[in-house]
Order: structure tokens, then sequence, then C-alpha cells
């Protein structure tokens, strides 16, 4: 049987998706001016691919059969993505990373996405700490009974 | 047979906090799964199959004549099963995903004070067996 670990295990997950959704959109807008990366070339836009992942069956749902967690999912980021948008491309012919007919490189980053998305990913984080509040009033207040 | 101390209600209110347990679950689900591409959105029914395992109008056991007599037709509280499927309601988004995030939180605090609503009740009980337990004091 379920218990409320389940639900708690599986808003944490979302928890911890939607954190690294705003950690790479953190980085996105830190780097909407970068032209220099390791990997050469202006920094590209990244961004998180969210899966659903069956939670982690216990040994009573085994040997019973009985399997309610094929329904009940946990999400993870199954991979970070680079933008393959083509960069924005400046006249700046002083710019050291300027190409030889004075233009610069830069990331196509739109900051009025990333702040979209930011607010969305925070509502979502919000919305599994509603779902993992009410987990553990429901389970705090279920060791109330008979006293 | 227990069933003097502990009545059909309590069973009944156990096996709907249960119910209440694994909806909550199913909804938090969905909750995570919110901005998963082709996530289908879950739903959960229990109401039905416990009014029918509850039998209140007597309609689904067949009636035995001897207390030796296997019961025949209803089904016991504590064996009804959560019917849980995807929700054919729901627009489908760009990405596949059906989850409603409005629908689904006030289903989740609905789900809350429901299962607080059970417990109170179970409470109630319990503080009446107390007090009967303790010669009414």
């Amino acid at each position: 049987m379920a218990d409320f670990l389940t639900g708690m295990r599986i808003s944490s997950s979302g928890m911890a998706a939607q954190r690294m959704r705003m950690n790479t959109i953190a980085s996105n807008i830190a780097n909407i001016n970068t032209t220099q990366t390791p990997e050469g070339g202006p920094y590209r836009r990244k961004d998180v691919v969210f899966e659903a992942m069956p939670d982690a069956k216990n040994f009573g749902e085994i040997i019973t059969g009985s399997d309610p967690h094929g329904n009940m999912q946990r999400v993870q980021v199954s991979d970070v993505i680079s933008d393959r948008k083509a960069p924005l491309l400046k006249y700046e012919p002083d710019h050291p990373d300027a190409n030889p007919d004075g233009y610069v490189a830069y990331p196509n980053i739109n900051l009025m996405e990333e702040m979209t998305n930011m607010i969305q990913s925070s509502r979502s984080y919000e919305a599994n700490v509603s779902a993992l509040q009410a987990s553990k009033d429901m389970a705090m207040s279920a060791l109330e009974i008979g006293r | 047979m227990s069933g003097d101390l502990f009545d059909k209600t309590t069973n009944a209110l156990a096996t709907s906090m249960r119910m209440r347990q694994l909806r909550h679950n199913v909804t938090s689900s969905n909750i995570a799964n919110a901005e998963t591409p082709g996530y289908h959105a879950k739903k959960m029914d229990f109401e039905e199959a416990l009014g029918r395992a509850l039998d209140m109008d007597g309609a689904n056991g067949l009636s035995t004549s001897s207390k030796e007599h296997f019961a025949v037709g209803g089904v016991s509280v504590a064996k009804t099963r959560p019917d849980i499927y995807e929700n054919p309601e729901g627009a489908v988004n760009n990405d596949g995903n059906t989850v409603d995030l409005e629908k689904e939180m006030s289903a989740l605090s609905e789900n809350a004070i429901m299962y607080k609503t059970a417990l109170q009740l179970i409470n109630k009980k319990m503080a009446a067996l107390k007090y009967a337990a303790g010669d009414g004091r």
C-alpha cells in the first residue's frame, strides 16, 4: 500500500527538478552577454528536459501484484540540452572577439523568455511545496488518532 | 468478531482514509509532472466502490438464513479497490501534457480536508469508546 512517503518523495522530486530548471535559467540570464566559453564560441542557452519515472515499487506490491505505483510518477531531469539557435551577430569591430568582418557572436538569449520561464518554474516549485506540506499535515494528523 | 467494538463505520472510515491517501499521492504525482512533456494526468475513483462495499441499502448482498453461511454478493469494505485511470478531460498541451494545475491544487486541498474529516470522525468514535471503557468518567 502506498504511504505518505511516496507522495513526499514525488513532491520532492518535483521540487528538485524545478530547482535544476531554475539553476539553468539563472545560468542563461547570467551569461546573456558571454562571448567566450571553454568549448569556444559564445555561450549557448541551456534547457532542461523533464521525464516522468514510475515511483519505485516496494516488496509488498511485487508479491501481491498490485501496482498503484505504476500510476504514481516522479519527475526527473533526464537531460540538459543546448539551444541550437544561431548566435546573434553584432557589429562591434573594437571587441576582442570580433571576427575579421567586425561582427561579435552573442548568445541568442531572450530575457523575456527566461523571465517567464523563471516565474513558471517558481510557481511549479510552490505547487510542489504545497503538496508536500499537505502530505506532512495529513501524516501528522493521522498520528493523532485515538489521542 | 471484532464487529462490536470496531464497527462498520470505523472500517469504512479507515478504508476511506487509505483511499484518500492514495489519491493524495496520485494528485502529487500530477502536480510534480505538470510540466513533463507527454505526461497524462491520472484520476482516481473510489467513492462508488466504497459505497457498493458498504451496501447501505442492502441491495448488493444476498440474505443468509444462518450465521454459518458464507455472505454472498457483498464485497468487504477492506477489499475496496481504487480505480486509477488517465483523466479523459483536460486539454492536451503542445507538449502532450494534460495536467490542469488549478484543478489538481483544488483536488489536493479538497482531498486533504476530506481526509481530516474522516480522521475526526474516527477520533470521535475512539473518544466514545474511551469514555465507555473508563466507566463514563
